[in-house]
């Protein structure tokens, strides 16, 4: 491949391009679904492709296919010099590249067991034995039991000579269930809906699930929230982990922080960030307690490589420091915005037909110190709610409200109604500073983040956000709909 | 362009008498993105794609690949029948569908829409760049065009193809603290007016300058054509699909012929020769029909494929999306039938209520009433008594759309083509109560 490859640097190298690279992909997609005892979804993707990207008198210009041949690199390459010739008509800034060293490697996700070595058959039994168990009750509408593993073998190389092979890979599963019965419907899901939990990772992955052990309990949860009452309205101290908060984290810190959008440059379509340059170093993002640690070297995790897309090798930086904001998501072209010599390594492309572009990388709220089951006893009026259901914040990321599949009151320090439909709304800044209590090093799991869209045309990456359960004192509950 | 037709011939002869399903998508297409005023993202991409879809004796299997070599297509052929041996039977499960007469459809493709150059786009970006720069103002958005093919064949004689050609034209505008935005789908190049795109979105960023606090609680509200387009495409996608309608997780389930709608709401589907085209054939290679889904506010028809119409007990009307999935049919030409008023008499007939140009980040959180959670984005003002008062900074919404779209006031006369979940032609619209949940600092 890298023979193919060299096509379009010495294409590029010869017009003189500031900077060029090309990633050449092969992606394996394996995608389970059985619903309602009956096969939902059963597709083996293969697919094989490439990119190239120029910045030419500092324009950029981007090309891809998926006819892979010298002939057709090199038509992709000149195209991409066109497209960049084009931009060059409207004088702005000149983009650059963060400087880098040139790296030569191959690095894979490390795995224990091929998903692709595992039988269809052995994965359709488990699908199907648990997708009848979930579905053993006729107020039960809908069970859908989900895999899904992908394997990307990249190979990438860049005019500054880096020369880069990756095999990514990953794995997943999930289910859910619908429960309809007198004008409601309650949902449950194990480990949770958007596709369940993915990480970087073989079958083993699957495995430590216990999918059917779970299978009854969810169906019986959610006949349990058709007869539950509704959330309160009001304030309460909110209680959240798992997914919930991974996505908490993904929505209000993770794009916040991504420098593009904090330049800008996603103005017309998923937004900007409250989290502007200025107030990097001294902005109380968070209570003192609050540490959000970025990680692309995370075992496990879904933003986990050796290099990002744009060459730059893995690194672990905060993004909050003892609650102040400390680092952003970068790329080469925009780390000098914040007086960064080098990229932190945030750049990524969903496949061979993306331009890469600045991603949350996993992110993780760190630890606290205090036992889970202290965290709730300690807590005198509050409410724990689990696995997300909807989302939404605005297009600074500030205002948020989020709903969760279950809420549990807690009143004097012990857990005791189930209630249903519990949402909570709040401010970014405002509730990452209530934050009085984050759980121990022991409740601290990884969640993965599998369907983050962003970038016009529409690009999806995935990504981790670890976390131990928090609390967070008088949040906005029960949002009240008309 | 690739030769559809002989690489499922070779596909089917591969298959040797097993049920075959093809279907090839080819897209070329390029997008420019700009912002700050400047090009920030210049992209191009052509590629192509064919899911082979195997049914054999209640047993099934997909296989997608983007290479087309003789290897490639008997290693997907081979790996696809192994797949079949692996399964049970499904006694439910449908064989491939027979060919069936076609409509011709609109057509929808422009070869010159499909191939302008990145100097056509760059060439109209700067037009605007240069307008803003000169107002103080800054740019962002993109322009993109392209083309489509998408071929549905199957080993039973159904041969479908479909060619379109898209462009939209997409701008935010900032002024100050100031938002606004317009956008324009279309088909070719000439429908777009450029200008007007222009105009709008720098209009709405001046007036939205220094923008107000205000209350959250109930309000009427005009929805601007994107607006409405946004929550109407939810009301359909969960009210309107054939499978969320059999399971009973649909406002419509079990209350088909009764008016749960404003009387001035009427909805169809159409992807023949309605405002919002498409295939006029769905992924099976059926045959799309034209169903009216809310007539005066009258719930009449939802969407169904192959599947969803057997348990139903009924014909499909040719919504199929690609076989099989768990979640579909849906609608996905939609078209909102337009009215008798304008945004213009809409604000002059209201004494107070909140002017909405575009919704941010809409998502749904109980679907049995179609209660959804979004931000208004790019131009919120606030109307009094007759005119526009005050911009006003972004709101937040927590509201069943069934109970919104029960209480419309007036109903926009010019429809405009919106791209949602599939296309949906939207007017204007004033509804009398809407609650929006709390503010934000912008």
């Amino acid at each position: 491949m890298f023979k193919l490859a060299t096509k379009a640097i010495e294409i590029a190298d010869k017009r003189k391009a500031d900077f060029a690279d090309i990633r050449i992909i092969e992606d394996r997609r394996q995608d389970l679904s059985v619903k309602n005892g009956e096969i939902a979804d059963l597709n083996d993707r293969v697919t094989l492709g490439f990119g190239v990207r120029v910045l030419h008198r500092g324009s950029w210009g981007f090309a891809s296919s998926s006819l892979l041949s010298a002939r057709s690199i090199e038509l992709c390459t000149l195209k991409a010099f066109e497209i960049a010739r084009a931009g060059t008509l409207i004088k702005g800034r000149a983009a650059r590249m963060a400087p880098e060293p040139a790296w030569q490697d191959f690095w894979q996700t490390p795995f224990i067991k091929d998903p692709f070595a595992v039988s269809i058959d052995a994965k359709l039994e488990l699908l199907f034995k648990m997708n009848t168990m979930m579905a053993k009750n006729k107020k039960i509408k809908s069970a859908v039991c989900d895999m899904n593993f992908i394997r990307e073998h990249q190979w990438h190389m860049t005019t500054d000579g880096s020369k880069i092979e990756q095999v990514l890979l990953s794995s997943g599963a999930g289910s859910s269930v619908s429960a309809i019965s007198g004008g409601d419907m309650q949902l449950r899901s194990y480990p949770s809906v958007h596709g369940g939990q993915t990480l970087a990772g073989g079958y083993e992955l699957i495995e430590t699930l216990d999918l059917a052990g779970n299978a009854e309990r969810v169906r019986e949860e959610a006949l349990a929230l058709l007869a539950a009452p509704p959330c309160p309205s009001g304030e309460k101290d909110l209680i959240i982990g798992g997914n919930q908060l991974a996505l908490q984290i993904h929505e209000s810190v993770g794009h916040a922080s991504e420098l593009d959008r904090v330049l800008g440059y996603e103005e017309s379509y998923a937004g900007s960030s409250f989290a502007t340059t200025e107030k990097l170093g001294r902005f109380r993002y968070g209570s003192p307690i609050v540490n959000l640690v970025a990680d692309a070297t995370l075992p496990g995790g879904l933003a986990t490589a050796g290099y990002d897309d744009d060459a730059v090798k893995a690194q672990r930086w905060h993004i909050v420091k003892e609650g102040i904001l400390s680092g952003y998501m970068t790329n080469r072209e925009f780390a000098h915005a914040i007086g960064a010599r080098r990229s932190c390594g945030s750049c990524r492309a969903d496949g061979f037909s993306n331009i890469p572009i600045t991603r949350i990388c996993n992110l993780s709220l760190m630890p606290g110190n205090i036992p889970y089951e202290e965290l709730i006893a300690s807590t005198k009026d509050g409410i724990i709610m689990e696995n997300n259901k909807s989302w939404s914040i605005d297009q600074k990321r500030l205002n948020f409200q989020f709903g969760c599949e279950l809420g549990w009151l807690v009143k004097n320090g012990k857990k005791t109604t189930l209630v249903k439909n519990p949402t909570y709304q709040g401010i970014t800044p405002e509730f990452w500073n209530s934050c009085d209590a984050i759980s121990d090093e022991n409740s601290w799991r990884l969640y993965g983040v599998a369907n983050c869209g962003k970038g016009q045309p529409g690009q999806t990456a995935m990504m981790c956000h670890g976390n131990s359960p928090a609390r967070f004192k008088q949040v906005k509950i029960g949002v009240k709909s008309n | 362009m690739i030769k559809t037709e002989d690489i499922c011939e070779r596909i089917f002869a591969l298959a040797k008498g097993v049920q075959t399903e093809a279907f090839m998508v080819h897209s070329a297409g390029a997008l420019t993105r700009f912002a700050d005023n400047e090009i920030s993202q210049n992209v191009y991409n052509d590629s192509s794609s064919v899911s082979i879809r195997f049914v054999d004796s209640g047993r099934t299997a997909k296989i997608t690949l983007n290479q087309f070599d003789r290897t490639a297509l008997e290693r997907a052929v081979k790996t696809g029948l192994e797949t079949l041996k692996w399964q049970k039977k499904d006694k439910n499960l449908l064989p491939l569908a027979g060919p069936r007469p076609l409509e011709r459809g609109r057509n929808v493709f422009s070869k010159e829409t499909a191939e302008l150059p990145p100097l056509y786009r760059a060439q109209k970006i700067n037009d605007l760049v240069r307008t803003c720069k000169k107002n103080g103002q800054i740019a962002y958005g993109t322009l993109e065009n392209g083309l489509a093919s998408y071929t549905v064949a199957n080993s039973r004689g159904v041969f479908a193809k479909h060619l379109e050609s898209y462009i939209t034209y997409s701008v935010t505008v900032r002024d100050g603290d100031g938002f606004g935005w317009a956008e324009t789908p279309a088909a070719t190049a000439g429908d777009i007016d450029f200008e007007a795109v222009n105009r709008t979105a720098r209009l709405k960023a001046a007036m939205g300058r220094k923008p107000r606090d205000i209350k959250p609680g109930l309000y009427p509200v005009i929805l601007e054509p994107a607006a409405a387009a946004d929550l109407l495409s939810y009301l359909c996608v969960f009210g309107f699909g054939g499978q969320f309608y059999n399971e009973g997780s649909s406002f419509v389930s079990g209350n088909l012929g009764k008016n749960l709608l404003s009387p001035r709401l009427s909805i169809e589907d159409n992807a023949l020769d309605g405002p919002a085209p498409g295939m006029p054939f769905d992924f099976e290679g059926q045959p799309r029909s034209r169903v009216f889904l809310v007539e005066k506010g009258t719930v009449k028809a939802v969407v169904h494929d192959r599947k969803t119409a057997a348990a139903a007990k009924t014909a499909s009307t040719g919504h199929s999306l690609p076989q099989p999935n768990g979640f579909t049919p849906f609608p996905l030409n939609v078209s909102v039938h337009p009215g008798e008023s304008s945004v213009e008499e809409m604000i002059k007939n209201s004494k107070k209520a909140v002017l909405i140009t575009q919704f941010h980040y809409t998502n749904l959180l109980r679907p049995l009433s179609v209660e959804m959670t979004g931000m208004t984005r790019n131009g919120t003002f606030l109307v009094e008594n007759g005119k526009i008062s005050k911009p006003l900074k972004n709101l937040r919404f927590t509201q069943s759309m069934v109970k919104a779209f029960r209480d419309v006031e007036a109903v926009g006369r010019k429809a405009e083509l919106c791209q949602v979940w599939g296309r949906l032609s939207c007017p204007a619209f004033k509804l009398k109560a809407f609650n929006f949940s709390s503010a934000t600092e912008f």
